[in-house]
């Protein structure tokens, strides 16, 4: 192509040289042959545009030249005349565009005369990459002199003219771009197609250019140019055209033009059995685009014109009459009819439940059309929770939940997660028990599980289940009796959900139950009901433990019977009491029976001895039992260490503890305090471990001050200086050592602790 | 961030609720010149007791103890020792604090000063900070 290049330069400075001396006829000879490289067969299209636009820049300087030499004389119908005498076609062609257009603007003609001569004469390049180019050619020279008014102007032209003239073109150019997919070889189609979507500017630049005149007004949009401009789509029956030019109406045109000819021309032709065109992307093109109008102001859409319906029925039309239609595009479809129902319509919510319910319609039909495409589900079901941000409104969408079966199952599970934890972090409440029952439903393959439960990962299925435990909280209602029915209508969907989950999801529950205990007892003074719904509360939560009792969750339903029994303890009714005690003696059986572990045991005896510490409301029938129990418990721990301290703890029981019949004062028993620490020292004296033993005088003589300072009678100067001797006696008998030197720091602070408070007077 | 990068700056101590954990009952840091104990608080009883809490300031051998479990935020100083109690960060519920109000405390040790601020969230109200200070070896009021 070097070789043509350097050809056509050296016409083109003949020519310039030859327009410089004012010899017009050697410089047309010169423009001629310079135009003769166009006539090329051997380049590829984008070598080609290289050549015509330097070959069509040299043109402008003869256009110059005519434009300030003829215009002078008069003579521009004589070149005009002269030009068409020129050798081949092509080169006559190009020199008669440029002079056509110096012609018209001398105003010495009828400009439509000499426009629709340019056009019809085009027709004589039937070779589709030169045609294509030449008509370009003609398009861009005659940018400014197209008519563009309603009215014929003294040199004639209107505005109808410069349409039918910028039409003819398009439709002769359309049909040169078609005609390049079938020369060649069928091997090449692939490298065909390339070329022409490199030149598929050119045909649309027709449409651009018509989109510009001024005088093009909706109506002559509506009957004139969509129709022409679409039949010639129709008959051209060529998918890169329809698909290409489809698009280009809608990118050119303004809105209101689309607007007025969506319903009856637009869409119809898209449908069309014939075209070819990919329907999906000028669908989502063209709804999009309105979508944006319409947001914009929406004022834009008259009132008569109901975009989601129109698109709605569409839509639905096209899926139904491609029965071959990929799942990713009918759900891109349905994709864009939601947004469109969102953003242009936000409080219809009824607009998206329709688009759900065609999506759920035509799944139903036809399986088949919805395999392979949970990927795309999942993201279109992302729409509605992203957008509305509240899931009280995605709850309203009966066909939404339905969609869910067509997910295959992990892509379920992750919507289910994703749905869980939007709620979470938007802390979108969920106040009524219709709403949980509608939400858990939803969230059933996390709930409650499915056939592909074994192979989750562990780690995953942990995270999973202490997000539904968490989403437990998102459910509240203000009213308690509206509470309780949530409350009750979690534990109907969670209990579903089998030993795995519970002991993730029940333990927020039950503190959720606990907790409404307390606001009915706060609220008893308005309620007469109060304490057969507490009592139905307890039921409610003595039901949940039972379930992990018998899932064997023995830590932890122990901790939650403890928790159970503080709250019954509150409630101050002889129904609570019986309910606590209950619960209590459960909390001693799991203890009992199946913590076997000794540091488990201790830890264990040790929380029960503080919870019920706390109790004040047992009657004495009740709380003595209990007091023996754990004393008994803490001492017949296997280690004595931990009987010793087990023991010691219980003291405190005599002390602080308090039952109903002190109504509100603790019990103030010295006695028994003393009577436990002694006991607990004796077990002291059994370790054989000395180091042992003296930490454990030490912890000892702790609870000592600690009573002494308290106002505990019992614990005497003489019983705390008896104890201290004897750790002075055995101290020094210690090994070194690291645990020696903290015992002995210890004791030097609680001595310093005595002194300081002033505990003996000695 | 990963689990050693939470090791080197994360200090936990067993809740009731942590089950089957291996970690730690009580736990002493040293941070500059004060020596801080940790125990989750479930474990002395009576639960909240400023004197039992005390015993265990005395064995752990700390300047400052910190416990937590009845939800109830306190920040005191008794016989030398300074006590804190941030409380519930949500508001948690507690079997022997009504309504919690939600609280997290920030602590600053410069030498021999140790500064809380308090951030609490009262119901119906805007976030109070308040700013306690307390020096090793000084009695407080």
């Amino acid at each position: 192509s070097s070789g043509i290049n350097a050809e056509y330069g050296r016409e083109a400075f003949n020519m310039q040289r030859s327009l410089d001396k004012g010899q017009l006829m050697d410089g047309l000879r010169h423009a001629t042959e310079m135009l003769n490289e166009l006539r090329t067969s051997i380049l590829p299209p984008k070598n080609y545009y290289e050549l015509y636009m330097m070959v069509t820049m040299e043109l402008t300087h003869l256009n110059m030249y005519m434009s300030a030499e003829f215009i002078k004389e008069n003579k521009i119908a004589d070149l005009y005349e002269l030009v068409q005498h020129a050798g081949n076609i092509l080169p006559r062609l190009y020199l008669l565009i440029t002079v056509g257009v110096v012609y018209i603007r001398s105003e010495e003609c009828s400009r439509k005369d000499i426009l629709q001569d340019l056009v019809e004469m085009c027709r004589g390049v039937q070779h589709p990459l030169r045609g294509l180019f030449l008509r370009n050619f003609l398009l861009t020279s005659t940018r400014d002199v197209l008519p563009d008014d309603e009215t014929q102007a003294s040199d004639g032209g209107t505005i109808e003219d410069s349409i039918n003239f910028i039409l003819l073109n398009f439709s002769e150019m359309n049909k040169l771009w078609v005609r390049m997919q079938h020369q060649g070889h069928s091997r090449d189609r692939t490298k065909r197609e390339q070329e022409r979507l490199e030149l598929k500017l050119l045909v649309g630049t027709n449409l651009e250019r018509l989109s510009r005149l001024e005088g093009v007004t909706v109506d002559k949009y509506e009957k004139q140019i969509l129709p022409a401009v679409l039949k010639q789509l129709v008959n051209c029956k060529d998918s890169i055209a329809q698909e290409y030019l489809m698009d280009c109406i809608i990118q050119v045109f303004p809105d209101e033009f689309h607007l007025r000819t969506l319903e009856n021309t637009f869409l119809d032709t898209c449908c069309h059995p014939q075209s070819q065109v990919n329907v999906r992307n000028i669908i989502i093109s063209i709804i999009g685009r309105l979508s944006n109008f319409a947001q914009a102001d929406p004022a834009n859409i008259p009132d008569d014109i109901k975009l989601f319906d129109i698109f709605s029925v569409k839509v639905t039309q096209i899926i139904q009459s491609r029965s071959d239609m990929p799942p990713e595009d009918i759900l891109a479809l349905q994709s864009a009819l939601i947004k469109l129902a969102l953003n242009v319509y936000p409080s219809e919510t009824g607009y998206v439940n329709q688009v759900l319910q065609d999506t759920l319609s035509i799944f139903q039909k036809e399986e088949s059309r919805a395999k392979g495409c949970s990927g795309e589900l999942s993201k279109l079901l992302r729409v509605p929770v992203d957008h509305y941000q509240d899931i009280l409104v995605v709850l309203q969408l009966d066909a939404y939940p339905k969609l869910f079966s067509f997910l295959e199952l992990g892509t379920r599970r992750d919507l289910c997660v994703y749905i869980a934890e939007h709620v979470i972090e938007t802390d979108t409440l969920i106040y009524s028990h219709e709403q949980v029952d509608m939400l858990w439903s939803m969230l059933e393959c996390l709930v409650a599980g499915g056939p592909d439960d074994t192979t989750v990962d562990p780690e995953d299925f942990e995270c999973e289940q202490a997000l539904v435990g968490r989403l437990v909280h998102q459910m509240t209602s203000t009213v308690p009796d509206q509470q309780f029915l949530i409350l009750s209508t979690c534990k109907k969907h969670l209990t579903a959900g089998g030993d795995r989950r519970i002991q993730y999801t029940l333990p927020s529950l039950i503190f959720r139950a606990i907790h409404l205990c307390r606001v009915y007892h706060e609220l008893r003074e308005e309620d007469e009901k109060w304490e057969k719904k507490v009592t139905k509360i307890l039921q409610y939560i003595n039901s949940l433990l039972s379930s992990l009792v018998k899932a064997e969750f023995w830590d932890l339903s122990l901790r939650l019977y403890l928790q159970a029994a503080l709250v019954c303890d509150t409630m101050g009714i002889s129904n609570a009491e019986t309910v606590g005690y209950e619960f209590m003696s459960q909390a001693f059986a799991i203890y009992e029976e199946e913590v076997s572990d000794s540091k488990a045991q201790l830890i264990a005896i040790s929380l029960i001895v503080a919870t019920f510490e706390q109790t004040r409301n047992f009657s004495e029938e009740n709380h003595e039992p209990l007091r023996s129990q754990c004393f008994r418990a803490g001492s017949k721990l296997l280690k004595k260490p931990d009987q010793c301290r087990a023991v010691g703890l219980c003291s405190h029981l005599y002390w602080s503890g308090r039952n109903r019949e002190g109504e509100g004062e603790p019990l103030r028993n010295s006695t028994k305090v003393l009577e436990c620490l002694k006991k607990a020292v004796r077990i002291s004296n059994q370790c054989m471990e000395p180091t042992v033993q003296v930490q454990l005088f030490v912890e000892l003589l702790n609870k000592y001050v600690y009573f002494l300072c308290n106002g505990c009678e019992e614990v005497s100067e003489s019983v705390l200086s008896q104890l201290i001797g004897k750790i002075q006696e055995d101290m020094p008998g210690l090994e070194s050592g690291e645990i020696t030197r903290q015992i002995v720091k210890h004791f030097e602070s609680t001595l310093g602790f005595v002194t300081h408070r002033q505990l003996l007077s000695t | 961030m990963g689990k050693q990068w939470y090791q080197r700056r994360v200090r936990v101590v067993r809740g009731d609720f942590d089950l089957n954990s291996n970690l730690p009952e009580q736990k002493v840091v040293t941070v500059g010149q004060f020596k801080i104990g940790l125990i989750h608080g479930h474990q002395i009883v009576p639960w909240g007791d400023h004197d039992a809490i005390a015993a265990v300031c005395r064995q752990l051998d700390v300047d400052v103890m910190v416990s937590g479990h009845t939800h109830k935020l306190e920040a005191y100083q008794q016989d030398n020792k300074f006590y804190i109690n941030p409380g519930s960060v949500t508001g948690a519920y507690s079997p022997i604090e009504r309504n919690p109000v939600p609280a997290f405390i920030l602590m600053d040790i410069q030498a021999s000063t140790l500064v809380i601020y308090v951030y609490s969230l009262p119901p119906e109200g805007e976030m109070e900070v308040k700013k306690i200070e307390f020096k090793k070896g000084e009695k407080g009021e």
